[in-house]
């Protein structure tokens, strides 16, 4: 049996060859009467941005809990940096950083008490320390609030504050549990430009999931998670092509003779009437614009050109929208009051 | 080894400092027993002459106080891996490479110190309550203390580390701490009770703890004769009791923590 597992170990160290740093193999959890991850397979590659999408409850948090050790998987396994994750959890814990959806500092003491504190939790030692926290103080623009009390910041204060804590004992891995979750949009759009420009300074692995899709768009690869599987994963631009077409909105005087006009001369595409509007899909939009503008007689009052983007892609995969939580409806609807009243009647009728 | 007392450390050292920080907690900490002590000893002691006992109220109700206060303070101490699990710092600690019972081990010896503080604050007034004392008596009340404390902040991180939310605090104080409080020995002497009530006590580590304290504050103002009729147990029990508790407390609050967290 040991020998076994030790194969097994040896072929695992001989595939990884120090290129991939989490790997992942039909990993389950299963609470009491909800599985929320059922047979998750995936591997990130060192230095890349990798992103776990999906609804609420799709089994995300979950994946990142057991990711870095703060729950254990049912079945199947998962290395962070070559350390099985339930075997050897301190190695894991030391090798990666975390930023939670929920704000988790210590309001009570000041920025720089809650990194001294983080720095002495993961042994890092002094001199390392006070030239990190510099740094990264400076690089988030926090360096001189360092010695204020955590509760008199904002929100995206905190965040910088968490992501720079995250950092302070070097990870190899970063996760970021909805690292945007309840901040405002130029907020947001900050804490992305810091989290991306640390990536290229420190070519660190950046794990993440969100539910904003806009914001995957600069992940180099992406996961769609949902009911606990991944039902999709690749690259942003890949996952937008399987969609294939670009969309043509477009309004004119005459949409019927427009439509006619359009389905006589370009057989191969598809074209819709909604409302006032026109809307075609085609291969590549840019050049088909102008094609466009000469086929038809009618005048064109306005026109767009839209790209899909990861909602749609979202949409077209698992049917529905990603913020839409269709199955938290259905099962409400199983405990509604008339099924309670049947509990006292009587079964025979 | 040298890693593991780091460690230990950096638990110990939040928590004494969340405590050096909140300064109307340290102060009215320490406020109420002075208080209970001054205005209602005092205020007892009318009742009870000292025609009819042979010693000062004030002197068998001041152990009592000293033990309650310190107790209250520790328990409420371990309050803080309630707070934590609420706000999600505990998290961090959780997910950083520490183990699993230095985390304990540092809650515990972080509340010990705080209720050690505090223990140190009431003390200082005993020359002030007619009390003999001597530098000797202080060193041996603050081991005595020190046990206590010890052994109080255990049983609150074994009652409080299953908690979600920081009001159930309320419950663990009233079904748990005020009985024991109750049956400790601080406000009256146990051996003049009723025989249910002092089989209850046997199984108090509180009235151990409170004996003990009785017996060492009191030692240079009472005669050992004295102080027997005010006590239950003799000291050197008391001490066995005290540290065999410790260590069986310790063992479990790691076992209930461990259990807690998935």
């Amino acid at each position: 049996m040991e020998d076994l597992i030790k194969e097994a170990e040896q072929t695992r160290e001989s595939q990884n060859n120090g290129s991939e740093i989490i790997q992942v193999e039909n990993l389950r959890k299963r609470y009491r009467n909800i599985t929320a991850v059922d047979g998750v397979s995936f591997s990130v590659k060192k230095g890349e941005v990798f992103g776990l999408l999906g609804p609420n409850g799709a089994g995300k948090t979950t994946t990142i809990n057991i990711l870095c050790t703060l729950s254990l998987p049912s079945s199947g396994v998962a290395y962070v940096n070559g350390y099985d994750v339930v075997r050897q959890p301190a190695d894991v814990r030391n090798s990666i950083g975390l930023v939670f959806q929920e704000t988790i500092l210590d309001s009570h003491l000041t920025a720089e008490e809650n990194l001294y504190l983080h720095a002495m939790l993961y042994g890092v030692p002094r001199k390392e320390y006070l030239e990190r926290k510099r740094d990264l103080l400076k690089f988030c623009e926090l360096w001189h609030e360092r010695r204020s009390k955590v509760e008199t910041f904002s929100g995206g204060m905190k965040r910088r504050l968490e992501l720079v804590r995250s950092l302070i004992h070097n990870p190899q891995v970063l996760f970021l549990d909805e690292p945007t979750i309840g901040l405002d949009p130029q907020t947001r759009k900050k804490i992305w430009d810091y989290i991306f420009s640390l990536r290229k300074k420190k070519n660190i692995t950046i794990f993440l999931t969100t539910q904003y899709l806009s914001e995957a768009e600069n992940c180099d690869r992406i996961a769609i998670l949902d009911y606990g599987t991944i039902v999709a994963l690749d690259s942003p631009e890949n996952l937008k092509k399987m969609i294939g077409e670009d969309i043509i909105i477009f309004r004119t005087e005459n949409n019927q003779i427009a439509e006619q006009e359009f389905r006589a001369k370009f057989p191969m595409y598809s074209i819709k009437q909604l409302g006032k509007e026109l809307r075609i899909k085609v291969d590549d939009g840019d050049k088909f614009l102008p094609v466009l503008v000469k086929a038809i007689s009618p005048r064109i009052i306005s026109m767009e050109l839209r790209r899909p983007t990861l909602e749609d892609v979202f949409l077209e995969i698992t049917g529905r929208k990603i913020r839409e939580n269709k199955k938290s409806e259905e099962e409400e609807e199983r405990f509604n009051l008339s099924s309670l009243f049947s509990l006292f009647s009587s079964p025979k009728k | 080894m040298k890693k593991r007392i780091k460690t230990l450390y950096v638990i110990w050292y939040r928590e004494v400092l969340i405590y050096l920080r909140n300064g109307v907690k340290f102060f009215t900490s320490i406020f109420l027993p002075i208080l209970i002590l001054v205005f209602f000893g005092t205020g007892l002691k009318t009742m009870l002459p000292s025609s009819v006992l042979n010693y000062d109220f004030v002197q068998f109700f001041f152990p009592g106080i000293l033990g309650l206060s310190v107790t209250i303070m520790a328990v409420s101490s371990t309050m803080s891996i309630v707070w934590d699990r609420e706000f999600g710092f505990l998290k961090e600690i959780l997910v950083s490479p520490i183990s699993r019972s230095d985390i304990i081990l540092g809650k515990i010896l972080g509340a010990t110190t705080t209720a050690l503080i505090q223990g140190f604050l009431i003390l200082l007034i005993i020359p002030y309550l007619g009390i003999d004392f001597s530098r000797w008596l202080f060193i041996k009340a603050m081991i005595v203390i020190l046990l206590v404390s010890y052994g109080m902040a255990a049983l609150g991180v074994f009652l409080v580390s299953r908690l979600k939310k920081m009001e159930s605090f309320s419950i663990i104080s009233q079904i748990i701490i005020a009985p024991m409080a109750f049956l400790s020995g601080a406000f009256f002497p146990l051996n003049n009770a009723p025989s249910w009530m002092v089989k209850m006590a046997y199984y108090n580590p509180l009235a151990y703890g409170i004996d003990a304290l009785r017996w060492v504050t009191l030692s240079e103002s009472l005669t050992k004769e004295e102080i027997s009729l005010l006590t239950t147990h003799p000291l050197f029990l008391c001490i066995i009791v005290l540290l065999a508790f410790n260590l069986v407390i310790t063992f479990l609050s790691t076992r209930v923590f461990n259990k807690s967290i998935y």
